[in-house]
């Protein structure tokens, strides 16, 4: 399996690659390649941005159309076709609404909480591959270093929840806090059997393993109890419904958004949206086959009889790959969606046994039988 | 050891047990969205009240005999009757007459028990104000009549249910020549007729 997809990505090392072409263009013109690079650089980051907001805006939307179709509602509609202008002037009203520091709170900590909850959330999308080569950094470590960016966030919640001065943001920061601490471990522990599967961390090399036949070849076949393992815990990671103990507004008012308002309340409500996305996304790559398509192109390629170096087929290729890993990734948060107006919020004793005493054990057992099937089956799980 | 496997198993069949239920609340969630919703579009479209609607009370001025009954059956005496005793007619003049819709609670009674027929009940209930006071409605407030929302071309005016015919929720998309549920008040009084 996993020499299978090295072969097929040397076969695809001449796909497309928007970096080297800019990069010769450049040079063409004159440019040194350093200076080349450096104008390259900002370029997929500033589009990861774009698409990251565009994305939460699109979630956001998403959000109100499904949870009004679950209470047989219309939802917003009159706000541009459909209503999808609706998110926009949600953002709109939270730039213009007045920024305020309650009294007696600590300002340097309230400014820099949801500073720190936002930037590792964007930063996670550095691994997020939509294609071959259509990730800002193929880095070897993708994965983890998603885990060790996304556990940064607790920090900046538990900063914002003690420095509002405010009983229900303290008590909502440190639940945030304890709710990512225990989730992180049975994330980790799934993310670590699809690895030992791909023999690698990076998010490439993960796709690629599961890519050549169909859908067959996902690893959600192949890790089921991993899926649902990674899959709960990061609706903990994201604070969504059955978990969202920390903003539980019926107890806490709103956690450690409490005091916050204007545009660092925008940025927890933006960070929230986009860790979903990103959430989803990444259980589109480990698990669902990221931007491999169910039917495999190349097969369909070959049935047309077009060659498969032709430059039309690889644009054709990567405009399938995007479609297919945002499709995943929308069919994920149409499920968490499903989930919110389904489930009710457990407990706070309830959500930490459910952590310890049961994704923990659960996913440990999954990651030794990873191990014993790797062992027993090589062909199949990546010996 | 037994024992531990009995429990792990337990454990496992509650686990199975619990994500059927959850599965089973999502199929019903799910199925939730193909229900069309019977959203009416408040300002653009409007409800036509019932004839058992009681909205505003209507007034007749030149009708009142300024009997206070209607003051009398109110439950809080709302009603405010002005009148003075003409000594050549030696009958009760009525000079003013008011309710406060902001304190009434169209229960109906006045209406009810009014002798002369002067209330009625109307289909107006669109009483927002910028101020409490302009609910106090004074007798020439009180006798005008409301704007049919079937006569407002701003709006699309939408069925209620007392109007749907029998089994139909859903007031869109309802052909006109719809009958409601029930025989029509002609109909009933054709049968009678016909009986006698």
């Amino acid at each position: 399996m996993y020499t299978y997809g090295r072969k097929r990505r040397a076969e695809h090392m001449e796909g497309i690659d928007l970096q080297q072409t800019f990069i010769r263009s450049l040079t063409e013109l004159g440019i040194p390649s350093g200076a080349a690079k450096a104008i390259w650089m900002p370029l997929p980051m500033l589009l990861m941005i774009i698409g990251a907001t565009v994305g939460v805006l699109v979630t956001v939307w998403l959000e109100r159309k499904i949870s009004a179709a679950a209470q047989q509602r219309i939802g917003p509609e009159y706000i541009g076709p459909l209503g999808v202008l609706a998110p926009v002037a949600d953002g709109l009203k939270l730039i213009f609404k007045e920024d305020t520091v309650p009294a007696k709170s600590d300002p340097l900590l309230f400014t820099l909480g949801p500073v720190i909850v936002v930037i590792p959330v964007f930063l996670s999308y550095l691994i997020v591959p939509f294609g071959q080569n259509l990730v800002i950094t193929n880095v070897s470590m993708g994965v983890l270093l998603w885990i060790s960016l996304s556990s940064v966030v607790p920090i900046g919640l538990l900063m914002s929840g003690y420095a509002s001065n405010n009983k229900y943001s303290l008590l909502g920061g440190l639940r945030a806090a304890a709710q990512s601490i225990s989730y992180e471990i049975p994330l980790a522990l799934a993310v670590l059997a699809v690895a030992m599967m791909s023999n690698s961390l990076s998010t490439v090399d993960i796709v690629d393993q599961q890519s050549g036949y169909g859908i067959l070849g996902w690893n959600i076949w192949r890790q089921p109890i991993g899926f649902l393992i990674f899959w709960i815990a990061a609706l903990a990671e994201c604070e969504r419904i059955p978990f969202d103990l920390p903003e539980a507004e019926e107890e806490l008012v709103a956690g450690y958004q409490t005091e916050y308002s204007g545009m660092k309340f925008a940025l927890f409500y933006l960070g929230s949206y986009v860790n979903l996305v990103l959430s989803a996304l990444l259980v589109a790559v480990l698990y669902l086959g990221g931007w491999e398509s169910p039917i495999p192109t190349s097969l369909l390629a070959n049935l047309a009889g077009v060659s498969e170096t032709s430059a039309w087929l690889e644009i054709v290729d990567a405009a399938v790959g995007i479609t297919m890993t945002l499709l995943k990734a929308y069919f994920l948060v149409f499920i968490a969606i499903l989930l919110r107006w389904t489930v009710p919020r457990v407990r706070i004793d309830q959500l930490l046994d459910l952590g310890w005493k049961f994704l923990l054990p659960v996913s440990l057992v999954n990651l030794l039988l990873t191990a014993a099937l790797k062992i027993a089956f090589p062909v199949a799980f990546g010996g | 050891m037994l024992k531990f496997l009995k429990q792990v198993g337990d454990y496992a069949k509650e686990t199975v047990q619990a994500a059927k239920y959850i599965g089973q609340g999502l199929s019903v969630t799910f199925d939730h969205m193909q229900r069309r919703p019977v959203t009416v579009q408040y300002p653009y479209e409007k409800l036509i009240p019932s004839e058992r609607f009681r909205g505003r009370i209507h007034f007749e001025f030149d009708k009142c005999i300024a009997c206070e009954v209607c003051v009398r059956v109110c439950p809080i005496n709302l009603p405010v009757v002005d009148w003075e005793m003409n000594k050549t007619t030696k009958k009760k003049q009525l000079k003013h007459y008011s309710i406060d819709f902001g304190v009434c609670i169209f229960c109906g009674n006045c209406v009810e028990y009014c002798p002369t027929n002067c209330l009625s009940m109307t289909e107006e209930y669109e009483l927002s104000t910028y101020d409490r006071h302009e609910l106090n409605y004074d007798s020439v407030a009180l006798g005008r009549l409301p704007y049919k929302v079937t006569d407002d071309p701003m709006v699309t005016p939408l069925r209620e249910l007392a109007y749907l015919p029998e089994g139909v929720t859903e007031p869109h998309g309802l052909p006109d020549n719809a009958q409601r549920a029930g025989l029509r008040p002609e109909e009933i009084l054709e049968q009678e007729q016909s009986k006698n």
